[in-house]
């Protein structure tokens, strides 16, 4: 794989020289009609960012000829530099020398820029009233032109996710030819497949690296907007960035980025305090806010975290009792995790007391909606006094999923692993009925178990969620996951294997059903439905 | 032009898989293509029905809302949908809901006549505008093709009939037959697709 600067730098040539391209059109069009203001304003403007680009990047020759040619077009466009013959000569020349310099950039050979041109461009823009200094004769600096093509081209999305969702395609029916062959016992098919196992595998994860982005370009656009709420807030706030250089799914990143914005102005308006209360605590005036994005196994995580105020524990209990989203009772044991979690509640900060003191929680009930519509994870951490974390965990690629299969009833479904914490294998005896409800100890942890089938296919009226009874066999078989900082015990039938899955969407009118995120097809051809852990926690929430 | 091609598809497609246990739905699309491919030739103007039973009656759709006609594939159930959503199947690598129709207008289910095999049911593939969907129908159904003005769309009980419920496009009286026309864009109303959500 090609190192993240390489990729930079042909992205700044390509883009470059597209820009050079452009400038040649545009300036042979102005030679025709100087009056275009237009025209004028285009090549301003491409100069312009050409110079930006250029000097990001340290390529500070190309920055240099092209601020010069800008201040020229600058002159031109107020009408304090006539386009004429000579100047028009003047500026061919620069651009060219642009070109050089850019060409240059991937050869060893360095470009030597000939004093004399720059001299005239000097002249040009410096000396407008002095018309007495001669332009000099410059040298060609290319007598044979090669015409190039740019090394790298501009795709739509769309193009991507029709190529995303091909290859889906062909994973599924790759997996069951696999399982074809192996049931046929045909050594030559057996090889076959395998080589077409190999080729989709390669494929598949080439058109997801090309929907891969940085980071980078969503992050990049935040220190401007802390800066904008900041001073609207009238609080002094340090950004500080890293991990730009982490690759997600463009789609994901799309999708994330009104939710980050949401949390960055939160963490600013709600989070940080004013510099005089800040003082007062002993903190430095300034607020820091860090952004930060790290790869983890299939998934980025991306932190956002503040040294504000933090999130009052008792407040948000009170508010939630209020809310009669938990008795009282139960709020004083419930740990810190699970009372953030309330903050994702809909409509929950819009109670007065909530906004006003602990500050947190407008509209992370959408943000929390975003997170869980690509199948990916938020939590909290918080200290009061200290500061505030979000962590999201988000999957890399939106169509294909590690996901654990298991039967229930004799239909097969399947969780995406991002949502499961661990399996276990509990005796009956190890479950205990509580209230109306099933809870084991798992791992030191008192959690919450649902027998699937229960849930699922008990007519609701006789449902009964806290009944050992209804279990089936001595073993239980139990997948944790978890959702919204909390933990859930499901048991299954059967547990299957760990597979990476195609995720199909459900098509109308079955696309309306929240408890399943899509389907995929088995190798066997079979259905498997696949559960939406956010959706399944909501519906036993429902039923308790 | 596209969807032209994808029913084309969809109807050989269908011949092959009924061919085997069962001719006469072969036939029965077989006709039905033909009588697609002259429609000019007849002077007045015709409609073409797939014919198929619900309870005691005779139901139709018209042709260019099926697209395929197939011996009902492996149905997985969805648990927590409405009853008359019988699951999703895999019809060619499109998953889609299967649904009974029966179930679904609350028709009383008759007792199967002796020569039809009750084991094997077919399914009507339906294009509505937004969704495909499969109709689960127990015997083979037929082609029938017939001229408009044998429909009638407005009989008179029609307006006694909950304007939500107004599925029913007409009723077609052909040699004492009574055929009821459904307008499958309405097969499924707002209320329903909410009524799935809420689950």
């Amino acid at each position: 794989m090609k190192s993240r600067e390489q990729e930079y730098k042909e992205i700044f040539i390509a883009e470059a020289l597209e820009y050079f391209d452009a400038l040649n059109r545009l300036i042979s069009e102005l030679e025709k009609k100087p009056q275009d203001d237009q025209v004028l304003a285009e090549i301003f403007r491409m100069l312009h960012n050409l110079k930006a680009n250029a000097k990001a990047i340290g390529y500070l020759q190309i920055s240099d000829v092209s601020h010069k040619l800008e201040t020229a077009f600058g002159l031109i466009r107020n009408k304090e530099l006539s386009f004429s013959d000579e100047v028009v000569g003047v500026l061919f020349d620069g651009i060219d020398l642009l070109g050089e310099l850019i060409k240059s950039i991937d050869s060893e050979q360095q470009v030597e820029i000939d004093p004399v041109l720059i001299r005239n461009l000097d002249i040009i823009v410096d000396s407008l009233s002095d018309s007495t200094v001669e332009l000099a004769k410059v040298q060609k600096f290319s007598t044979s032109r090669n015409l190039t093509l740019s090394d790298l081209i501009y795709i739509q999305v769309k193009k991507l996710d029709h190529l995303m969702n091909l290859v889906g395609e062909l994973i599924i029916d790759r997996d069951r030819i696999l399982s074809l062959s192996r049931e046929l016992d045909n050594d030559e098919l057996k090889m076959v497949s395998s080589h077409l196992y190999r080729i989709t595998e390669d494929l598949q994860y080439s058109v997801m690296d090309a929907r891969l982005v940085s980071i980078g370009t969503l992050f990049n656009k935040f220190p401007r907007v802390v800066r904008d709420i900041s001073s609207a807030e009238k609080k002094e706030v340090n950004l500080e960035l890293s991990g730009q250089d982490i690759q997600i799914d463009r789609n994901i990143l799309q999708i994330m980025t009104d939710s980050l914005l949401h949390l960055v102005r939160n963490a600013i308006t709600h989070g940080i305090e004013k510099p005089e209360l800040r003082a007062k605590a002993g903190k430095p005036k300034a607020g820091s806010l860090q952004l930060s994005a790290r790869s983890d196994r299939e998934s980025v995580i991306i932190t956002l975290t503040d040294d504000g105020k933090g999130i009052d524990v008792a407040k948000v209990k009170k508010a939630a009792v209020e809310r009669h989203l938990v008795a009282a009772d139960v709020a004083d044991s419930l740990p810190d995790s699970e009372v953030y979690s309330f903050l994702f509640e809909p409509g929950f900060s819009l109670a007065k007391e909530v906004t006003e003191f602990s500050g947190r929680g407008v509209g992370l009930d959408v943000v929390k909606n975003a997170i869980d519509s690509i199948g990916g994870r938020i939590r909290i951490e918080s200290e009061k006094g200290k500061g505030t974390s979000f962590i999201l965990q988000l999957p890399t690629s939106i169509a294909v999923k590690g996901a654990l299969l298991f039967e229930i009833d004799s239909i097969f479904y399947a969780i995406p692993l991002i949502h499961t914490d661990s399996v276990v294998a509990l005796d009956k005896d190890e479950l205990h009925e509580v209230g109306e409800v099933l809870v084991a100890d798992i791992k030191g942890e008192t959690v919450t178990v649902v027998y699937l089938d229960e849930l699922l296919n008990m007519e609701e009226s006789q449902m009964r969620l806290g009944d050992k009874t209804r279990l089936k066999g001595q073993v239980q078989n139990i997948i944790i996951v978890s959702y919204n900082n909390r933990k859930l015990g499901l048991i299954v039938d059967k547990l299957y294997r760990q597979q990476d899955i195609v995720v199909k969407p459900l098509s109308k009118p079955l696309d309306s059903i929240d408890l399943y995120g899509g389907v995929t097809l088995l190798g066997t051809g079979k259905v498997c439905l696949v559960l939406d852990v956010p959706a399944i926690t909501k519906y036993f929430v429902n039923k308790r | 032009m596209k969807e032209k091609t994808n029913k084309k598809e969809g109807t050989d497609a269908a011949e092959a898989t009924v061919s085997g246990p069962d001719k006469a739905a072969e036939t029965a699309l077989a006709s039905a293509k033909e009588g697609q491919a002259s429609p000019e030739a007849a002077k007045e103007e015709m409609i073409h029905l797939i014919v198929f039973k619900l309870g005691a009656e005779e139901y139709g759709i018209k042709i260019d809302q099926v697209k395929e006609v197939t011996v009902t594939p492996s149905v997985t159930r969805m648990p927590r949908t409405p009853d008359f959503i019988k699951g999703v199947a895999n019809i060619r690598g499109d998953i889609i809901a299967i649904m009974n129709l029966e179930e679904r207008f609350g028709i009383r289910s008759v007792p199967l006549a002796n020569d039809v095999n009750p084991h094997i049911t077919y399914t009507l593939v339906i294009e509505a505008k937004e969704y495909s969907i499969g109709v689960i129908v127990r015997e083979v159904p037929q082609s029938l093709n017939l001229s408009m003005t044998k429909i009638d769309k407005t009989p008179s009980f029609l307006q006694d009939i909950n304007i939500h419920e107004n599925y029913i496009e007409g009723i077609a009286k052909v040699n004492n037959r009574l055929i009821i026309v459904l307008d499958m864009y309405k097969i499924l109303t707002q209320d329903e697709i909410r009524e799935l959500k809420s689950n």
